[in-house]
Formats: structure tokens, C-alpha cells, sequence
């Protein structure tokens, strides 16, 4: 109601209007009880939509401070732009490799948790606690780990043999950037895959299952033939969520590696973020929001066909 | 049942090369422990795998109170003297260079345009976070509940445009919500920020609620209007009671939600106000050594939002999913 206090601006109009609007909340008038999400959605949601697509026609110029029409130059710039190219092939990379592990980690350890282990509840538990932690603290935490003198996930993998001082997660030629901005994200979200898949897990009936047992069919057998296909609605769901997260990524980046090295871990978030608030190109900056929020819904809804999802 | 001409104590059984019993119950004892091993196998994975998974808060906690050159040591220690200096500062406002001489033996310098002491980022974080759920369960409770309940040719359509929204980039908000927000001189100001979590946590709320509301049966609606109830008195007076838990789970993850919420809070605000996730990039930005601050501030922040959490576990899968997976 507070919202609609805002929008009429006035105590006294609202007053004069309150005792109408019970009387229409009583009535069977859908439009009414939605308004106020609809309209905050709209305004929130719709008119930056609409604000940047008029500003991707014209560029700021923070010399004279004015706006100037460039009619489609700034949609062509897209083209042309090796950053561009660049920030959609790093966050391709990003949503990939994060999609994968986390979707392949959560089902392991979501399996292993449905099989009823001693203090399964308390596992769990801690197993959420990563997911609500705000991903800047997250980044901070997974900055000071990966710190090549004394982070220790560093000096863990150093100890592992995995990793070599020369070639640290953070800094050095900065060849595992990448890898450095994967962490927090994977330890954030492999768990929302493990909630899932585990509910779906639990709401499996025992019957395919028993029978298969019955058949004589392996453990692998049950596992590809009767669990995964049963379990694909929430896999189709987990993932679409988090594809439509992965392909926002910005916080880890901010904070751990600033894009960089160079350009090598600049995802297309932070690029647009980069040419609209640092470098001051406005126009460009809504052009780039606009291309983002295309690739967003297309990639989504390329999604959505293959897999058939009902949501 | 028993045919004719063959009375049951005629059939015999030779049962001298059958196994005895005994044996069946040491076959049967094996097996028990064969599984019980197997389970103790898993339970030590699954332990491992947990507490993989926390090694890095149970870090951060412990470097809440450690001294720096224990922070800053790459082996985890579990034993160490530990310190309540960091708190001090981020929690009591006392003053850090103190602290800084006494370990460092220089003055050190303030973070990037702020303090460490972070009782104001906490009250703003909590401000915003507080007041945009109760809005968000203000508007998104009869929204989602008209959605429910009554006949609506579009109600798909309105459910799925309402979850499109949940997909926007926030980068894509920020400039146009930026330059409003300058016009109408709301940069800085609480009432800004809570309008703009509110609507990030729209789609959340309603579509999850929603849900909840799907549950309750229509009858109860049908016989509360016979007896005289106007269809709000419905609403408010029984049906609200039945999705009690619903709210419940609602709210805690509105809360988190923009507790957690860094890129637009960012854009809108310039230092005035500040959430505690723009607060701690602050902290690193100016400061690439003074990570005991930080972690108190982590610890600070994180702490009731783990409460929080634990609480409404349970509708936890189907939040997180906006009511598609229950």
C-alpha cells in the first residue's frame, strides 16, 4: 500500500480513495489485488527496458554534458567491438564450466546424501549454509583462500602438487583467473543442486527401482535407465535457474579479479557495467544491457524448446 | 486342503544337506555388517564433503578473532590466541589505528571513503532488508492469492511474464534506474532502495506464495463467503492463517535476497548509505592487508541470516525454485 501512498502523493487523496479500494477488494476483481505488483514490475522492470532503448540511439558526451543522437551506431559498435566478443566467449566459458561441475557435484554428493547416512539432517544443514553467505563476502573469503603467499586453498593445492608457486591462482600471468573466479561460485552453488536434486531424489517412487533390483539390473543400470530419466524434471529446472543466474555473474568478478587480467576474465555484466559507469559511455552502456537481456531470454528459451520444460 | 488319500504328516523332507540355521544366521550377520560398513563408508564421505563445504566459513570465523599474522599464514590453524580487536573496531567504534600500531607497528591508514566500523552498513543493510520484505509480502500476499483463486483467462500468461522479470540482468536496470533515481534526487535514500529490493523480490514472492496458496483447498474460501465473509475477510481472516509458512519462507528468503543484493545498491548510492556487501568491497579495494576487519564484518552479517535460514529449511527447494519444485 506503501506504494501506492507514493504514487498518488498526497495523504488526503489517499484517504478519500482507501474506503474505495476495500470496497473493490471485495469484490472478484483479479486487476485490483495485482496492481501494485504489476505496476512496481512495470516500473522496475519495464520502464529501464524502455529508457534504454531510447538511449541506445544517442551517446553522452561528458564534455558539453549533453546527449547526442547516433542513430544505430551504437548497435553496430557491437559488431565491431572485440570486447564484445571477447566478454560473451569468457562468459560462455564461465557458465559452462560452472553449469557442468556444479550440476555433476550436486547429483554425487545429493546421491550419497538420499542413500541415509548417519546425521544426514546435520550434513545438510551445513551443506546450505554456503548458498545464503552474500557472494561479495563470498568473493572477499575466496580472495584472501587463493592469495598466492597465503591463501590456503593455494597452499593446499601447492602441497597437492596440483598447483605450482609460479603459476598461482591469483596474480603471476594470471592463467587461472578464471579458475580463481569458479571457486566461490562453485562452492555457493553446488549446493542448490544438492537441495534439488536430493528432494527430487526422496520424492522418487521405489517401485521402478525394486523392480529393476528384481531384474537384476546393475547398480550403474539403475542409474541411467530409471533414476536420471525419473529425476529430469528437477534436473531441467535446477539448471534453467541457475543458467539464467550464471549468465548475470558479477559479484565475484567486482571483487576478486576486476575483469582482469587484462580483459581474460571480463564477463558481459561486468563489461557493460565498465562502459556505463566508468567509462561514461551511457549509450553504449544501455546498448550493451539490451544485448545482454536478448542473449539472457534467447539463450532461455533455446533452453526451454530443447529440453521441453514445464514449468 | 489337504488332498484325499495323502494326509500331510505322510510328505516327508529329507533336510540333512540343508544348511542349518546357524549358518543362515551368521550369513545374515555378515551381510548386516557388510552394509553397516558400507554405510559408515558413506557417512564418513558425506561427513568429508560437508565439511569441505564449511571449511570456508568455519575459516572466516576463526580469522574473526585471530591476530593478522595468524590470518596471514597459509596453513589453517585451529589454535591460536585469539583476539577481540577486530570486533572492537567494527562492532564498538574503536578507534583502529590503536590496534594497527600495536600489531603492525604502523598507523595504517582509513578504508577507501568509509570506517571499519560497520554498525551503520549493519542498520542500513537491515533497514532495506527489513522494510522491502514486509513490503514485498504487502503487495505480493493478495497477488499471489488472486492468481490462486480467482478465474482468470490470462493467469498463466500474468505467472510467466511475472517470472520473466525474475530473469532480468541487474545491469540492465542500473543505468535507467540510476538516472531516475538523480532526477528525483533519490540517490542515498533508504525509501530508493527499498522500492527497488521490493521489486526484485516480487517475483519471488508471488510466484512462491503462489504456490502455497494452490494448496489451500477453495472450499475453505466457498464456506467462509457462505457464512457471510466478504471475499477479503476470505483472504485476510482464514485462508492467510492455512499459508502461515508460506510467508514464513517467503520472507526469510526476500530477506536474504537483498541482504545479499550488491550491483544495484552499488549504482544507487554513493556512500551515505551502505549494505554490508558494498561495504566490504570497499574494505579490499583500499585495503589489500586488513582482512581481520572484513571478517568480522563477514562473521557480523552472516551469523542471523544463518539463523534465518535454518529456520525455514524445509520450504527451502521450493524458494529457491519459485514454487516449481516442491
Amino acid at each position: 500500500m506503501a506504494k501506492a501512498d507514493t504514487m498518488v502523493s498526497g495523504r488526503g487523496v489517499w484517504r478519500a480513495v482507501l474506503p474505495a479500494v476495500r470496497r473493490v477488494l471485495s469484490a472478484d476483481r483479479p486487476l485490483v489485488w495485482l496492481l501494485p505488483v504489476i505496476l512496481l514490475l512495470l516500473s522496475i522492470g519495464i520502464y529501464p527496458l524502455l529508457y534504454n532503448l531510447y538511449n541506445s540511439f544517442r551517446e553522452f558526451d561528458p564534455v558539453s554534458r549533453q546527449y547526442e543522437n547516433v542513430g544505430w551506431e551504437n548497435w553496430t559498435k557491437l559488431y565491431t567491438d572485440g570486447r564484445v566478443r571477447g566478454a560473451v566467449a569468457n562468459t560462455a566459458v564461465y557458465v559452462a564450466i560452472a553449469l557442468v561441475i556444479e550440476f555433476a557435484l550436486g547429483l554425487a554428493i545429493a546421491m550419497l546424501l538420499s542413500t541415509g547416512p548417519w546425521g544426514a539432517g546435520l550434513w545438510q544443514s551445513m551443506l546450505i549454509l554456503p548458498m545464503v553467505v552474500p557472494p561479495t563476502i563470498a568473493a572477499v573469503m575466496f580472495e584472501v583462500l587463493e592469495n598466492a603467499d597465503y591463501g590456503s586453498i593455494s597452499w593446499i593445492l601447492y602441497g597437492l602438487g596440483i598447483l605450482d608457486k609460479t603459476e598461482p591462482l591469483l596474480g603471476g600471468t594470471g592463467r587461472y583467473a578464471t579458475v580463481a573466479v569458479l571457486l566461490p561460485d562453485i562452492w555457493q552453488w553446488t549446493p542448490f543442486f544438492v537441495l534439488i536434486l536430493l528432494a527430487g531424489l526422496k520424492a522418487l517412487p521405489t517401485e521402478p527401482l525394486e523392480a529393476a533390483q528384481v531384474d537384476g539390473a546393475s547398480a550403474w543400470q539403475r542409474f541411467t535407465h530409471i533414476i536420471m530419466p525419473m529425476l529430469r524434471p528437477m534436473i531441467a529446472v535446477a539448471v534453467l535457474f541457475r543458467l539464467v543466474d550464471l549468465i548475470k555473474v558479477f559479484d565475484y568478478i567486482y571483487v576478486i579479479t576486476n575483469g582482469g587480467p587484462g580483459t581474460d576474465t571480463e564477463v558481459i555484466s561486468y563489461y557493460a557495467y565498465t562502459r556505463s559507469f566508468q567509462n561514461i559511455e551511457w549509450g553504449y552502456g544501455s546498448t550493451l544491457g539490451l544485448a545482454i537481456l536478448v542473449l539472457a531470454i534467447v539463450v532461455a528459451n533455446i533452453y526451454v524448446k530443447l529440453l521441453r520444460v514445464e514449468w | 486342503m489337504v488332498r484325499e488319500g495323502r494326509a500331510l504328516a505322510d510328505i516327508t523332507v529329507d533336510t540333512s544337506n540343508y544348511p542349518s540355521a546357524e549358518l543362515y544366521e551368521i550369513a545374515a550377520r555378515k551381510r548386516r555388517r557388510r552394509r553397516r560398513l558400507a554405510q559408515a563408508g558413506r557417512s564418513l564421505l558425506t561427513a568429508a564433503v560437508a565439511l569441505l563445504f564449511f571449511a570456508p566459513i568455519l575459516w572466516w570465523l576463526l580469522a574473526s578473532f585471530k591476530p593478522t599474522t595468524e590470518i596471514l599464514s597459509a596453513r589453517p590453524s585451529l589454535i591460536f590466541e585469539p583476539t577481540l580487536n577486530w570486533f572492537r573496531v567494527v562492532i564498538g567504534n574503536d578507534d583502529p589505528t590503536r590496534f594497527n600500531v600495536e600489531q603492525t607497528g604502523s598507523v595504517g591508514r582509513g578504508s577507501g571513503g568509509g570506517t571499519f566500523y560497520s554498525l551503520p552498513y549493519l542498520r542500513d543493510s537491515f533497514v532495506i532488508a527489513g522494510s522491502s520484505t514486509l513490503l514485498v509480502l504487502l503487495l505480493a500476499t493478495p497477488a499471489a492469492y488472486a492468481l490462486s483463486r480467482f478465474p482468470m483467462r490470462r493467469r498463466k500468461d500474468i505467472a510467466f511474464w511475472i517470472l520473466t522479470q525474475r530473469m532480468m540482468p541487474p545491469i540492465v536496470a542500473a543505468f535507467p534506474l540510476f538516472t531516475v533515481f538523480r532526477t528525483l534526487g533519490w540517490i542515498d535514500s533508504y525509501h530508493g532502495l527499498i522500492l527497488v529490493h521490493t521489486a526484485i523480490n516480487a517475483p519471488l514472492a508471488v510466484l512462491l506464495l503462489l504456490s502455497f496458496f494452490d494448496e489451500v483447498p477453495r472450499d475453505l474460501d466457498d464456506a467462509a463467503m457462505v457464512d457471510g465473509a466478504s471475499r477479503f475477510g476470505a483472504f485476510s481472516r482464514i485462508i492467510l492463517g492455512y499459508v502461515r509458512g508460506g510467508l514464513m519462507a517467503t520472507a526469510v528468503l526476500a530477506f536474504i535476497f537483498s541482504w545479499n543484493e550488491f550491483l544495484l545498491t552499488l549504482v544507487l548510492t554513493t556512500g551515505q548509505i551502505r549494505t554490508v556487501p558494498v561495504a566490504s568491497s570497499t574494505f579490499t579495494t583500499a585495503f589489500a592487508t586488513e582482512w581481520g576487519y572484513l571478517a568480522a564484518l563477514g562473521t557480523a552479517s552472516i551469523i542471523p541470516i544463518f539463523v534465518f535460514i535454518l529456520l525455514v529449511q524445509r520450504h527451502l527447494v521450493r524458494g529457491l525454485t519459485l514454487g516449481a519444485v516442491k
